[in-house]
């Protein structure tokens, strides 16, 4: 079943088209790595897929719901974590679940537990008071990961989620993905490091607004005819 | 609804975890009133000035003595000439000088027309003008006892009454215009600032993506807010009626409904600011310049409407300082309720209904 159908999206800027007539579809459970250089359209892309921005044409599908007429539901269903970390550094790690829990409509009982049950994953349980200010920031960004998923979505979008961390703790981050992924949430990610597009089950590499390339790693190193997806990025984004 | 409490409850603690912030939003108000009240007085006691009697009758040390004998002044100085005079002016020693000349009392009582002379220093311009008030009032005070016991009787008196502000006293012009000064700092400027941060620390966007409505966001960051500036309002009201013994001669009730209206008014306008910046540098500089200068400068509070050019007369209307100051004087003065200042709460609270819609309009576009 498919959790992502994105059909002819477009969205222009007055004279300048971010995203140009992409069609793709991404699979429950799926990890689908959304390349592209700088400025290629992707966070326009995103964007529209969470309901936050109207799309000048064609239409998307999320998580079995329509972008245009029912992004309400969307965010429901939806998880979402930015490049940049967008967690509250004044409040503590317990507080920022809290809040996005509450606002989700978890019910605070079980709110607490779900919590409780995701920082002991994280094994962050000591540091549930601690204010997120003084946290280091591999584990914050693992904090927004878990805080992003604490109501259960169907899908989660994560944009460059690691950027700025270190290898260790982007091999953690990665590991989380993959948990998460096998209970069937569906992950649509966005990076920079051609490693991680590689742990990707399939990947698409835009440019200028439009897909350029769309298939498995393993597809796309043959397809393109060299050994690792960061020549087949080079190649594409370079045309 | 439950949403709405937690924003609530997040703001309180963003906001009692920034200390300095907090002393300063809090201080700020106790600050701004003893400042106002204690240094920036228009009000003159115990001026030192200097008498040249010419005469030296009973008339004109009886006009002496009122002069004395008035707050108003200290006699320092009796110099016997004009050079003597000149001399306390360079020497700073006198603000002002009054010279009675000779039959002072015979041209009193015959003519009916006696006259003195009043010496300025004005190179302070406001100080000068006042006093020069002070000695016509106390002219008078004399001029109507001398009738009164004037055998001769006097054709006409004139009598002034100083209607709501007997004593001139400048704490009734700027407990007005400091409470519109804090509502404004703290609750368009605050919130329009804490808006901002979270459009630039990338919160806000968070908080878009979630379910919760926009508005939620948005009023959940300005009530604290509006909270904080009532509490000071509260502590400006109880200082200047118990320290600089402001009277408040209308219902208390009906004048704390009328700074939540303003409050309402200062808060949309904030959410107005919010929605058109991105930086919080961009809201400060928005709010000082579209609302605060305004408000110091064309609200009535420091310079009176009336002498200005007929453009900023105009100008003045849309600001929504002008007509709070108006109608909070007349209700702590004069004691008016909502039947006398009605227009002024209309147009207030259209202001605020306006800026709010705006706010949501754009808001509501997606982007």
């Amino acid at each position: 079943m498919n959790s992502i159908e994105v059909e002819h999206l477009t969205k222009k800027f007055g004279d300048f088209i971010a995203v140009n007539d992409i069609s793709f579809q991404v699979k429950e459970g799926e990890i689908f790595g959304f390349l592209g250089a700088n400025g290629a359209g992707k966070t326009t892309a995103i964007k529209m897929m969470s309901g936050l921005l109207q799309p000048t044409s064609g239409t998307a599908m999320v998580a079995g719901y329509d972008v245009i007429t029912q992004s309400k539901l969307i965010k429901r269903n939806i998880g979402y974590m930015s490049q940049r970390f967008s967690l509250y550094n004044d409040l503590t790690v317990f507080e920022n679940m809290q809040l996005f829990g509450t606002i989700y409509k978890i019910p605070r009982r079980e709110l607490k537990d779900r919590i409780m049950d995701s920082l002991a994953r994280l094994d962050m349980t000591k540091q549930a008071n601690l204010l997120v200010n003084s946290i280091p920031l591999g584990w914050k960004q693992k904090l927004a990961f878990a805080t992003a998923i604490l109501h259960k979505p169907k899908i989660v979008f994560l944009d460059e989620p690691t950027s700025g961390v270190d290898p260790i703790v982007r091999r953690e981050f990665w590991n989380l993905i993959y948990e998460t992924a096998s209970t069937g949430v569906t992950i649509l990610v966005t990076t920079h490091y051609m490693d991680e597009a590689e742990y990707c089950h399939r990947i698409s590499i835009m440019a200028d607004g439009v897909i350029r390339l769309l298939g498995t790693p393993e597809e796309l190193k043959k397809q393109v005819g060299v050994n690792t997806i960061n020549d087949v990025f080079v190649e594409y984004v370079k045309h | 609804m439950k949403e709405l409490r937690m924003i609530l409850r997040k703001e309180f603690i963003h906001i009692i975890r920034d200390r300095i912030t907090l002393l300063l939003v809090l201080a700020m108000p106790v600050a701004l009133v003893l400042l106002f009240g204690f240094t920036i007085s228009t009000d003159i006691h115990n001026a030192r000035i200097a008498v040249l009697d010419h005469s030296k009758d009973t008339q004109s040390q009886a006009f002496v003595r009122k002069l004395s004998s008035s707050n108003y002044f200290q006699v320092v100085s009796y110099p016997n000439t004009e050079t003597e005079i000149d001399f306390q002016f360079k020497e700073n020693n006198i603000k002002l000088a009054i010279i009675i000349p000779q039959n002072f009392e015979n041209e009193l009582e015959n003519e009916h027309n006696a006259t003195i002379q009043v010496i300025d220093d004005v190179s302070d311009l406001n100080i000068a003008s006042i006093l020069n008030n002070y000695v016509r009032s106390v002219v008078q005070d004399f001029q109507n006892e001398y009738n009164q016991t004037s055998t001769l009787g006097e054709s006409f008196s004139i009598t002034t009454k100083m209607k709501y502000n007997p004593n001139m006293e400048s704490v009734y012009m700027f407990v007005p215009g400091i409470i519109t000064l804090i509502m404004i700092l703290v609750t368009a400027l605050m919130s329009s600032i804490t808006l901002a941060r979270e459009k630039e620390t990338g919160t806000m966007r968070m908080l878009f993506i979630t379910p919760v409505k926009k508005i939620y966001v948005v009023i959940g960051k300005v009530i604290p807010y509006m909270i904080i500036s009532f509490l000071s309002t509260i502590v400006i009201i109880i200082i200047s009626v118990f320290v600089f013994k402001m009277p408040l001669n209308g219902s208390i009730l009906f004048l704390l409904l009328l700074c939540i209206i303003f409050m309402l008014t200062a808060a949309s306008f904030g959410m107005l600011i919010s929605t058109i910046s991105t930086t919080q540098l961009d809201a400060m500089m928005i709010t000082m310049m579209g609302l605060f200068l305004p408000t110091v400068l064309l609200s009535g509070f420091l310079f009176p409407l009336n002498s200005m050019p007929m453009i900023f007369q105009i100008l003045a209307n849309i600001f929504p300082a002008k007509w709070f100051i108006l109608a909070i004087k007349d209700v702590m003065i004069k004691g008016s309720g909502f039947f006398d200042v009605w227009p002024y709460l209309t147009i207030l609270f259209g202001m605020a209904v306006i800026f709010i819609s705006i706010s949501l309009k754009m808001l509501d576009k997606r982007n």
